[in-house]
């Protein structure tokens, strides 16, 4: 192998590995990932564990099982016995089937998202902090007119508008995010611009891209994980908001909050219709809020041993 | 020798926004009418207390702010007039070195990529050619090639200064700016850092400008000395002339301040009153009026104008 690499590699190694100790300490933190990696492996391979069709067409004959109960499906021109983990829902589909599904959809919008808001936010961000002036009192004031509306309202609004569709509700969850990222880019930068190692960059001659790009990016990218992990909890519970109001992901796409939606008339009959969706969207969201804590006590600097 | 760079009648004034709205701009005075110029391949130091403009002035030559009026003269252009562009291209001819040999690396960038990148920016040198001349640097500073990989925060704060020494003379620049260099730097390190610009200046022939409020320090690297005070020229002259014969009421009490390390003598020491006044509104006439002991009511009135008493020495004073 390669020297550079080599070293590279072992540079990395020992970063990440004080970066994990400190990372570990937090136990909280560390189930947190865990289940976030292991609902991101089903959410890869949710084709593997159940076909999309299975999880969409309707066998009202089973409708409403129990948890662990078998029904005789028929799928793809056979009869199938199959075992409801988690029971089915009025329209005879596996439950466990569509949250996994689910899963796929929520994981899509909670990184789109919010790799649609750091592009957007960032370089707004950006240009408010280190160029300033009349720049930064436009962004910042648009900034905070954004903010004044309620996020969820905005999203609804935005939707409403847009038409309903898988793209305009990652368009609506990013927009009502874009400010926080303004927000803290443009502090951050801030802060950074004004220490000697920029001017320096401007002394040798560097062009605004590059003091940007090279020296104030890579010394703000702390806060913007944090931020960023924080948010996919939060956009995968906007997501089940607007698709629960039916204005996301309609059914019989499965998507978290639509199922919800459609348990809420057997709460009396099903409990467990709601608690399925209900618990897996607590746990998705409160184990990216406890890694983004984590992360954020990891990453802070004062904290260092 | 020529003049490698002309200052005439530079002025850096920073507007300070005051009153209840905000609205009444007041200005501070940092750079009022300074005219000096740089010989090829000399020192110039630049003393002064603490907010005299010690440090706006090498900031402004470079033009790392923009003067308010006033041309630089460098190796034939104004600097103070000249487009973003060719200020750019520019750069590699003139460079800073900073106080703070902490905040003025990048804590993400190595050693190697800190020093490469001027070459990187100015020159178009391939990746084997770049890292050649990068160790080339690091040895001319007295570090060592290995340290290339190595990131700012494995490192003193002697071999960091080392690091921006390098970074500086990357491009094979003719005038250095050094805005208290060895300052923030132990008493022993700060002797080698000087040896190693006396070293670099004959070797590189580079011509510096180098600001400080140590005295001692700029006398030993020195050849001529301008002395400043709220923004103002007092006194410019060779080294030898300022501390055998000073010439300003300034500049005398400014060496009478020099601490002497010998504890039995005693020294009869003239030493200054009161504070430096607010470059907000500095005094009327000559500017250290206020605090000179031989001030004349002439010095109230009417601003001292530079006058050259003998050859090459300068001095800003009614009292010449």
């Amino acid at each position: 192998m390669n020297p550079n690499l080599q070293r590279f590699l072992k540079r990395s190694a020992r970063n990440f590995g004080q970066f994990w100790r400190q990372l570990s300490r937090n136990k909280l933190a560390v189930v947190s990932l865990a289940m976030v990696i292991a609902f991101g492996l089903v959410a890869i391979f949710a084709d593997l564990l159940y076909e999309y069709d299975f999880v969409t067409s309707n066998s009202l004959e089973n409708a409403l099982l129990k948890p662990g109960e078998s029904g005789i499906v028929y799928y793809q021109e056979k009869d199938i016995e199959h075992t409801y983990i988690l029971g089915s829902d009025n329209y005879g589909r596996d439950i466990l089937g569509r949250l996994v599904h689910g899963a796929r959809v929520s994981m899509i919008i909670g990184f789109a998202t919010v790799a649609i808001a750091i592009l957007i936010g960032g370089v707004l961000g950006a240009i408010a902090g280190y160029k300033g002036g009349l720049f930064d009192t436009l962004i910042m004031r648009a900034t905070d007119i954004l903010l004044s509306i309620p996020t969820i309202l905005l999203a609804i609004a935005i939707v409403a508008a847009l038409g309903n569709s898988f793209f305009n509700l990652l368009i609506a969850i990013a927009t009502s995010m874009i400010p926080g990222y303004i927000r803290i880019v443009r502090a951050s930068i801030i802060q950074v611009k004004d220490q000697e190692f920029v001017e320096a960059a401007r002394c040798i001659g560097a062009g605004d891209l590059r003091i940007v790009l090279r020296h104030i990016l890579p010394n703000i990218t702390s806060p913007i994980i944090v931020q960023a992990t924080l948010n996919v909890g939060s956009a995968i519970n906007w997501a089940a908001s607007l698709s629960f109001l039916g204005l996301g992901i309609l059914p019989p796409k499965p998507e978290w909050g639509n199922m919800l939606s459609e348990a809420r008339e057997f709460i009396q009959y099903a409990p467990h219709l709601l608690f399925a969706p209900g618990i897996t969207i607590l746990l998705t969201v409160l184990a990216y809020n406890l890694i983004g804590d984590g992360l954020r006590d990891a990453l802070d600097p004062k904290l260092k041993r | 020798m020529s003049a490698l760079v002309t200052v005439k009648n530079l002025k850096k004034y920073f507007p300070l926004k005051t009153g209840i709205f905000r609205r009444e701009t007041v200005w501070v005075k940092a750079l009022d009418d300074v005219s000096f110029d740089i010989q090829d391949g000399e020192t110039l130091g630049v003393v002064g207390e603490s907010g005299c403009g010690k440090s706006t002035l090498g900031r402004t030559i470079l033009r790392m702010q923009e003067a308010t009026a006033g041309e630089i003269i460098f190796g034939g252009d104004n600097i103070a007039a000249m487009d973003k562009e060719s200020l750019r291209l520019k750069r590699r001819e003139m460079q800073l070195i900073f106080q703070d040999p902490f905040s003025s690396l990048n804590p993400r960038m190595s050693v190697g990529d800190i020093i490469g990148e001027p070459l990187e920016i100015h020159l178009a040198l391939d990746r084997e050619e770049r890292k050649k001349r990068v160790e080339e640097l690091l040895g001319v500073v007295g570090l060592s090639p290995y340290h290339l990989r190595r990131y700012p925060h494995e490192f003193s704060g002697g071999q960091r200064q080392r690091i921006s020494i390098a970074r500086a003379i990357a491009l094979n620049p003719k005038f250095l700016v050094c805005d208290e260099a060895v300052s923030a730097l132990d008493v022993s390190i700060q002797a080698q850092v000087i040896n190693l610009f006396m070293e670099l200046q004959s070797r590189l022939n580079l011509t510096y400008l180098f600001i400080s409020h140590d005295l001692s320090v700029v006398r030993h690297i020195s050849n001529r000395i301008l002395v400043m005070y709220l923004g103002k020229a007092m006194e410019l002259t060779s080294t030898s002339k300022l501390f055998e014969t000073p010439l300003h009421p300034y500049t005398r009490a400014l060496l009478a301040s020099v601490p002497v390390p010998d504890p039995h003598k005693k020294v009869s020491r003239r030493l200054l009153t009161g504070d430096v006044p607010s470059p907000i509104n500095p005094p009327p006439g000559c500017v250290f009026h206020t605090r000179c002991p031989q001030a004349m009511d002439r010095c109230r009135e009417e601003v001292p104008q530079t006058k050259e008493s003998t050859p090459g020495h300068f001095v800003a004073c009614h009292l010449y």
